[in-house]
């Protein structure tokens, strides 16, 4: 039992972590990303169509980034160049692509839910000799897709990127003191939009990994509102790594726990709404720390 | 925050060539879009344009059938409107708006011998007691401890679509049928129709009552001066003696009754019952209502007409035409991603400094 919640909750974490760590790159370039949903969506469906036609998971997945790069860049820059409000435009990129991709699938596939194609060519799973029939271990380590390992290297990865070297610096500088960074003759909003393209390519692989990684089929419901859980997972991380990753593999088990749990009493609903809650608690808590920091210090 | 500010500020009664431009720019975007999309699938978008507009306004059953889809926005847009005044960026109206359905709606199935004005009066009052109770919420964290609403309001949506959930398929579940649905709401808990054969009913006065108290609340009353003057300048505010975070308070707690009350009439009007996914997202067509309307009352009811002809034309046209209903969602996102450009910064080059 702890076994197969431990497996699938490290395949389920996979999508969410690589969204909620391009979620935080994004936000420490000062966008608040909400649109990853609608990425995270278009890369699902592009990876199935692309896997049916070519039969190779390696381009499916780079189709899948591209495409999330592809609404990225309208993305950022109707915020970064025409002032849109970050959420709203959210809201509508989620929407309005939502809406392509149905429309596609009723017009063109004449299916109205889920999409199937022959021949696709899921993500390969690589079963580590020796470790695969260790208890715990073997149902974290093992049997994983490249896109679930990928995503954890992405995790030290970001930290060393953000900590450690000129890039993320300048990624810092442009979301939190735009200002002193063009005085730096940095272009704060051309990072800012960079930023987004970083999250636009992880949330278009996070897609493939839903589609061709665990089902091998798309529907227009696939993401889910992963893309707020993402939301909800680099906001209790706080802009660190470590921490988003945490959260992410937190909210991972929360869903495991719930899909292996189904019919036994406890409500998917209920546990649904736990990311949610946390976000609250935690972004209420920071609040009031930082307020007793203001009051300690006097100001 | 500064966004809806500067929403607020925009209200001046001289007519702004560059503001037109910015509400009219979004549709014409959203059309061409919608356009792309209907030639890329063989279709001739100026054919099925002015099928939508006949199947929005052709004739008074399609009017009918347009003023009811537009009556959950209109309602969502106000709600939206009146956390906007104060410079409070509230988009947790679709979790409201849940939440009042399902409180309406279990009113309505409950309380079936009361007469039926009673019942309808008692169905809206519960919808909008627990709309304005959801929104304590978010309101005390960003009046009192200063967490910010945008996050928590939009995280409370989906706390409250998932609660909703839970209930309707638990408690409330209507026994003997399908899954997700609540019983019936009994007939005299029913909003009455306004035209025969059609699902107009007295929901859209409803609307249209709110619309113009919204309107006389942001001219003439001491709480929407305050909001008004808030929304524009917290600090200013605060150094003439107004209690801003009280007045925070309030407006989220008036902004989520009216969501609430949207809800349940939604309940008790056009579906009877409350049923999972009860909305097709009207708080955040209403919240791109509001923007697009800068808040104010005319725009405000001119952008849900419009949003509810999109949606009533676009359910007549996948039935008869074979056009799938997705279109309506592609002009409506798309009006959104676009409506809250500000086109002055198409001039004047910006560098840096948070969006």
């Amino acid at each position: 039992m702890i076994n197969a919640i431990l497996d699938s909750a490290f395949l389920v974490t996979t999508p969410l972590l690589l969204t909620a760590i391009g979620g935080m790159l994004n936000r420490l370039g000062g966008l608040v990303n909400i649109g990853v949903e609608a990425m995270m969506l278009a890369g699902a469906y592009i990876a199935l169509v692309v896997s049916s036609a070519t039969h190779s998971w390696i381009l499916a997945s780079i189709a899948a980034l591209s495409i999330g790069v592809v609404i990225a860049v309208p993305f950022s820059l109707v915020i970064t160049r025409l002032g849109a409000h970050e959420i709203v435009a959210g809201i509508g990129f989620d929407v309005a692509v939502a809406g392509i991709i149905g429309f596609i699938l009723k017009d063109y596939y004449k299916s109205s839910g889920i999409l199937r194609l022959p021949d696709v060519v899921q993500l390969p799973r690589i079963i580590i000799p020796g470790l695969d029939n260790v208890p715990i271990l073997g149902a974290i380590f093992s049997n994983k897709d490249p896109i679930t390992w990928l995503a954890w290297l992405s995790v030290p990865l970001s930290a060393f990127v953000i900590n450690r070297t000129r890039m993320g610096l300048r990624l810092r500088a442009a979301g939190a003191a735009p200002e002193a960074a063009v005085a730096l003759g940095l272009r704060p909003l051309f990072i800012r939009d960079i930023s987004t393209v970083v999250a636009g390519a992880m949330a278009g692989l996070a897609g493939a990994q839903l589609s061709i990684g665990i089902v091998g089929v798309f529907s227009v419901g696939i993401s889910a509102g992963r893309g707020f859980i993402a939301l909800a997972a680099f906001y209790f991380g706080r802009n660190r790594p470590g921490l988003t990753a945490a959260g992410a593999l937190l909210f991972g088990l929360f869903d495991a726990i719930q899909i292996n749990l189904q019919g036994r009493g406890i409500a998917p609903q209920l546990v649904q709404m736990l990311p949610y809650i946390v976000v609250i608690v935690v972004l209420t808590g920071l609040s009031i720390t930082e307020r007793r920091r203001r009051l300690m210090r006097g100001v | 925050m500064s966004d809806a500010a500067a929403l607020s500020a925009a209200g001046a009664p001289r007519f702004n060539w560059i503001a037109a431009a910015g509400v009219i720019a979004p549709f014409v975007i959203a059309l061409i879009v919608g356009a792309l999309l209907l030639l890329a699938s063989g279709r001739n978008p100026f054919e099925i344009y002015a099928l939508m507009v006949t199947e929005g306004f052709g004739g008074m059953s399609r009017i009918a059938a347009t003023l009811s889809a537009a009556t959950p926005i209109l309602m969502c847009a106000v709600a939206t409107a009146i956390s906007f005044r104060a410079g409070v960026f509230n988009v947790g109206v679709e979790g409201a708006f849940y939440v009042g359905g399902l409180a309406g709606a279990v009113v309505g199935f409950t309380f079936v011998a009361l007469p039926s004005p009673v019942l309808i009066v008692t169905e809206l009052a519960a919808g909008a007691a627990f709309g304005g109770a959801l929104m304590t919420l978010p309101g005390f964290l960003r009046a009192r401890l200063e967490v910010d609403e945008v996050v928590t309001t939009l995280m409370l949506n989906f706390i409250a679509i998932n609660l909703t959930g839970f209930l309707v398929n638990t408690v409330f579940l209507a026994p003997r049928t399908g899954n997700s649905a609540t019983p019936m709401i009994v007939q005299s808990g029913w909003l009455p129709r306004l035209a025969p054969s059609s699902t107009f009913n007295l929901g859209f006065v409803i609307a249209l009552a709110l619309l113009v108290a919204y309107h006389l609340w942001d001219r003439y009353a001491p709480l929407g001066f305050e909001a008004r003057m808030t929304g524009i300048n917290a600090r200013f505010s605060r150094a003439v003696g107004i209690d801003v975070p009280a007045l925070i308070m309030k407006v989220m707690i008036l902004s989520g009754l009216v969501a609430g009350l949207a809800g349940s009439v939604h309940a008790a009007g056009l579906l009877h019952r409350f049923v999972a996914g009860f909305s097709p997202g009207y708080g955040f067509t209403g919240l791109a209502i509001a923007l697009l309307g800068r808040n104010s009352a005319i725009g405000m009811l001119l952008g849900s007409i419009l949003f509810g002809a999109l949606a009533s034309a676009g359910t007549t046209i996948q039935l008869f035409s074979d056009i799938p209903i997705e279109l309506v969602d592609v002009l409506q996102g798309t009006v959104t991603v676009f409506a809250t450009v500000r086109l002055t910064q198409l001039t004047l080059h910006r560098r840096g400094g948070r969006s």
